[in-house]
């Protein structure tokens, strides 16, 4: 058996743990997306309001912004509702 | 849900646009005894970004509408000719109030929508919760 191999092969392992955390491809990268555009809609949202009181965005602009923020506030509040039942449930189950 | 916050978007433009041509028509209305005054009409045009519509409506460039100015007869007048007559506004305070009813007609109707759009969402999200 060639010794090099094997030990290339020991080293590939090892730079591997089987107990790290994979990046999965999908999964991970959708939630942090959509965690940026809820918080880029918050701001968006923030920033005309404080146009509009100062006097640059006319009403509808804010109301559009306030309209998407409220959107975008609820669809969050759910999803996380949503979460913590799950993972409530995952706590009740008998070991 | 993008499709749904389009809509709220479509509406707001409708909504400015409507508040738009309103304001116009009264300039149109305060200006009806201002001598020489041309009334004022707001043109629509559809949204372009990047060479496509959008789907929202903008208010393009004034208008001047060209109808021969009223020929008012005050001697005492200033701006008076020889004969007496000088050149009032050719607003008619009828197709403003008219006008301006029909922008409100449209606002509501955009109105509707936002808030036709709004409600959707929201039954949407109430699925998910119990």
């Amino acid at each position: 058996m060639d010794l090099r191999s094997s030990v290339a092969a020991q080293q590939y392992a090892a730079t591997r743990p089987a107990t790290a955390a994979k990046q999965a491809p999908g999964g991970m990268g959708g939630l942090e997306k959509a965690a940026q555009d809820f918080a880029q809609t918050l701001q968006k949202g923030e920033e005309t309001a404080l146009s509009a009181m100062a006097g640059g965005a006319d009403a509808h602009s804010l109301v559009q912004a306030l309209a998407q923020t409220e959107l975008a506030v609820e669809t969050a509040v759910t999803v996380r509702d949503k979460v913590v039942e799950a993972y409530q449930e995952i706590l009740r189950m008998p070991v | 849900m993008n499709e749904l916050a389009n809509t709220l978007a479509v509406s707001a433009s409708g909504m400015k646009a409507q508040a738009g041509r309103l304001r116009f028509l009264s300039e149109n209305i305060a200006n009806a005894d201002t001598p020489g005054y041309r009334r004022k009409t707001a043109t629509f045009d559809q949204d372009m970004q990047a060479g496509q519509a959008t789907g929202q409506v903008t208010t393009g460039p004034v208008v001047l509408d060209q109808q021969p100015l009223a020929r008012i007869y005050s001697p005492g007048h200033p701006l008076a000719d020889e004969n007496g007559y000088y050149d009032g506004s050719n607003v008619d305070l009828i197709v403003e109030i008219a006008d301006a009813r029909e922008a409100q007609r449209s606002y509501e109707a955009n109105l509707k929508m936002f808030e036709q759009a709004r409600q959707m969402s929201q039954s949407l999200l109430q699925l998910l919760r119990r």
